[in-house]
């Protein structure tokens, strides 16, 4: 195995600090819903063989700590936008639209999930796994049908629909990390 | 130095010598290993072995004399045969942790244990020595042997630890590191180095499975690799969970559960017959004792098989859970990776082969790999190499204790380093003016049940009603996998922080002491090192002396022909001794005795140079 020897060296790289709080312009990318997960990790990739600190361990100290933040700028933009939902949630942000922590929600759906998570801490605490597994995989198939609406909500210029859709997968998302947890005890 | 200037043949790297001395160390369970870039590829420093072979793996076993003299290697396993209580091996297993976390193996260790839940100790005789002590034994033998191999000191090194360990076990790793004189620039997760060895091997752009399965810790990590960069995606395990327990559980389905060292010897030995066979014969004295009655089993690989299924079945477990986490199916990967001594075994691969369901790649040696990567990476670190980038991630969870013990994470596993999170708390009590707050890691939901890195307290803060004080919490982690936390209250703005040195019992004061301890080594030690710095030296200016004479007789002046015999006659004799001023002085003299040979040597170089170009061409070039 033989190693290539540098030839681009990131030193010459003028020490620029990422800042902001747009995910997509921090990684140099249109905000947008459709961006593939290839387009996403070429972008940060790239960007990330810019500023990744290693390659700084000999640079001044005010170099090697623009590059640590851009690094970790960077690493925090790929996790949002790798998901889907958080990569949704992100592009409402940008049009200036947040999930609050209190949004209001349809009363139905909010008995039905109550119970959903009352029956699984049950089985949980009752240690039947392959009845939580169960749960989880309803659960999962329920909520990619719910992911799949985003793409033609964000498609439609329907930025409230997404939301909507947006606040119902967090209830899902939570469920789904209980399950994980009761699976992982074992 | 002159002798040199009519060879040619000196290579580049040796001239640009302007970069750091670093190298990359595998500090297994029970093997070891040392490796470096040597002419851009990375290779394995091996040496000699009693037996006449040539091998890399140095045995991570080291022997305590009660003289006080410390033995590593395949001097000590021999040792170890004669005075089992005096010679440590698998101290990666004790190694960050306390007296309770090892229970569960203490019975079939050789030596006994002491200590306390934060930290454990193993009795040699009156002494008792710190996992970390051993570690950094097998470390100083490993860095002894690269010096020579290198031919000056270690600047740097880059140590592996399964992907898998905590902070406290880094922590432990890191001090061992020092304590063994080295630099340790960074610790490296072993099947990233795994990875980083293959990916530079076969150019490759892919996403693949590292299962790595070692003498006495299991990881298995999803890393994707593209154009010189390489993200974990996602990395899971056991960190303790290894051939030991394989042989234990080979050991407990033939003699039962009351198991001893010597059953567990056998054990070993039946299941490395049978990596080349179908069934071998497993042989101990039933009581452990010498002159007991004698056990003697032929067993299959069919029986070893369903004796060690539990426990591969825990590594199916990990491995489905970290496909889950990197978001893909066994079949979107584009290879496996087997990794670590245990996958040598027919029985281990079949299992992974079924769990993947693909024949796991294994044409870089599974004992090498590791050291090969971690080779690359301080070649990286020390500056030598730029085009890699390793974008490696956080094992385990961090969060803090709430109320109640509940943990909340700030971090989740398998996020990329260097990150940050910061979450606001409220205060709970009225006129709270104080907020304890408690650092843990683990992916248990309550405190008692993560490992406990650090406390600091925020104090000051103005009496308020409950849930009026706010606390922001952020934690930070560098390109190191270095915690820093800080909490602010954001109505008065009072703040305090703490970097995270976890501890696993020995306080920086302790590893203080013990470096100052190590010291009464050390000047034996630097001796040592001394010596065989200036043994290759002199062999080397021997060597090329000698050649140069072959080459030019005919430049040879009587006298100095006869002064350069005696003076290389002397630096020989001086040379097999320990007076390393001694062996200093010789070289000196021989360089002295051959100026007049170097000297024509030189001369006629250049007259070669110049002959048949014309006069103002030479003066262009002694200008320029």
């Amino acid at each position: 195995m033989t190693l290539m020897t540098n030839s681009n060296a990131p030193a010459a790289v003028a020490p620029e600090l990422l800042t902001g709080s747009n995910p997509f312009a921090l990684l140099g990318l249109d905000a947008n819903f459709a961006l593939t997960i290839e387009v996403i990790e070429a972008a940060y990739f790239a960007k990330s063989k810019q500023w990744h600190p290693d390659n700084f361990a000999s640079a001044p100290a005010a170099t090697r700590i623009v590059a640590l933040s851009n690094s970790r700028a960077l690493n925090d933009a790929y996790k949002t936008l790798k998901k889907a939902t958080t990569r949704a949630e992100a592009l409402l942000a940008v049009s200036g639209i947040v999930i609050g922590d209190h949004e209001r929600l349809d009363a139905t759906f909010l008995m039905e999930i109550l119970e959903q998570r009352e029956a699984l801490a049950e089985a949980r605490a009752a240690g039947q796994l392959n009845v939580v597994t169960q749960m989880q995989g309803a659960m999962v198939a329920r909520r990619q049908g719910l992911v799949a609406l985003l793409a033609p909500a964000f498609a439609a210029g329907d930025l409230n629909g997404a939301k909507q859709h947006l606040i119902v997968l967090r209830y899902l998302d939570r469920y789904l990390e209980e399950c994980d947890a009761a699976l992982d005890e074992e | 130095m002159l002798l040199q200037i009519s060879e040619p043949g000196q290579s580049l790297a040796e001239k640009a010598e302007c970069k750091k001395r670093v190298v990359g160390i595998d500090l297994g369970t029970t093997n070891s290993l040392v490796g470096y870039v040597k002419d851009a590829t990375p290779t394995v420093i091996a040496a000699a072995t009693p037996d006449g072979a040539n091998s890399a793996l140095v045995p991570s076993v080291v022997y305590y004399a009660a003289d006080g003299s410390v033995t590593v290697g395949r001097a000590a396993v021999a040792a170890g045969r004669t005075a089992p209580a005096r010679t440590v091996a698998s101290a990666k297993r004790l190694i960050g942790r306390g007296l309770d976390d090892v229970k569960a193996i203490a019975a079939s260790l050789p030596y006994a244990l002491g200590g306390d839940a934060q930290s454990v100790h193993i009795k040699i005789g009156e002494r008792a020595v710190s996992p970390v002590e051993v570690s950094a034994d097998v470390l100083r033998h490993l860095r002894v042997r690269a010096e020579q191999a290198l031919g000056g000191p270690v600047e740097g090194v880059v140590i592996t630890v399964p992907a898998y360990f905590d902070d406290a076990q880094r922590q432990a790793t890191r001090d061992a590191g020092r304590l063994a004189g080295l630099e340790v620039l960074r610790l490296l997760a072993e099947p990233t180095a795994a990875a980083l060895a293959y990916g530079l091997d076969r150019g490759s752009r892919g996403t693949y499975a590292v299962y790595d399965l070692g003498g006495g810790t299991f990881d298995v990590s999803i890393l994707k690799l593209v154009d010189g960069v390489f993200e974990v995606k996602a990395t899971g395990g056991d960190s303790a969970l290894g051939g030991d327990d394989i042989d234990r559980a080979i050991a407990t389905a033939v003699c039962g559960s009351s198991i001893n060292a010597a059953a567990v010897a056998a054990a070993r030995d039946a299941k490395e017959a049978l990596t080349d066979a179908e069934t071998a014969n497993f042989t101990v004295a039933a009581d452990g004792s010498p002159t007991g009655a004698a056990i003697t089993r032929a067993i299959s690989r069919a029986d070893v098989a369903g004796w060690i299924a539990p426990l591969l079945d825990k590594t199916a477990r990990a491995a489905r859970r970290v496909l889950k986490d990197a978001e893909l199916a066994a079949d979107q990967l584009d290879g496996v990776i087997l990794v670590g001594g245990s996958t040598r075994s027919p029985m281990v691969r079949d299992f992974v082969r079924a769990l993947f369901g693909r024949e796991p790649l294994c044409d870089i040696d599974p004992d090498q790999v590791v050291a090969l990567g971690a080779a690359v990476q301080a070649e990286v670190l020390g500056g030598g190499v730029q085009q890699v980038v390793l974008l490696d991630v956080v094992p385990l969870s961090l969060g803090v204790e709430m109320m109640g013990g509940v943990v909340e994470k700030l971090i989740h596993r398998n996020t990329t380093i260097p990150c940050g999170a910061n979450q606001t708390f409220t205060t709970y009590a009225d006129n709270q003016t104080g907020f304890d707050i408690h650092i843990v890691q683990g992916e248990r939901e309550t405190a008692s049940a993560c490992r406990s890195l650090a406390r600091f307290a925020l104090r000051g803060i103005p009496p308020m009603v409950a849930g009026m004080g706010r606390v922001e919490i952020t934690f930070m982690i560098d390109a190191d996998g270095l915690l820093k936390v800080s909490a602010k209250e954001i109505n008065t703005g009072i703040e305090a922080s703490i970097a995270v040195k976890p501890s696993y019992g020995l306080s920086d004061e302790q590893v203080e002491q013990m470096l100052v301890d190590s010291f009464e080594y050390a000047e034996q030690d630097l001796h040592d090192r001394n010596v065989a710095v200036e043994r290759i030296e002199a062999d080397r200016i021997l060597a090329a002396t000698k050649r140069a004479i072959e080459l030019d007789d005919g430049l040879l002046t009587d006298d100095v022909r006869a002064a350069a015999a005696v003076a290389m006659a002397h630096l020989e004799s001086v040379c097999g001794g320990s007076d390393y001023l001694a062996i200093r002085n010789g070289v000196a003299a021989l360089d002295l005795a051959t100026k007049p040979f170097a000297q024509a040597r030189m001369n006629r170089a250049l007259d070669a140079s110049m002959r048949g170009k014309r006069l103002d061409d030479v003066e262009q070039n002694v200008n320029s």
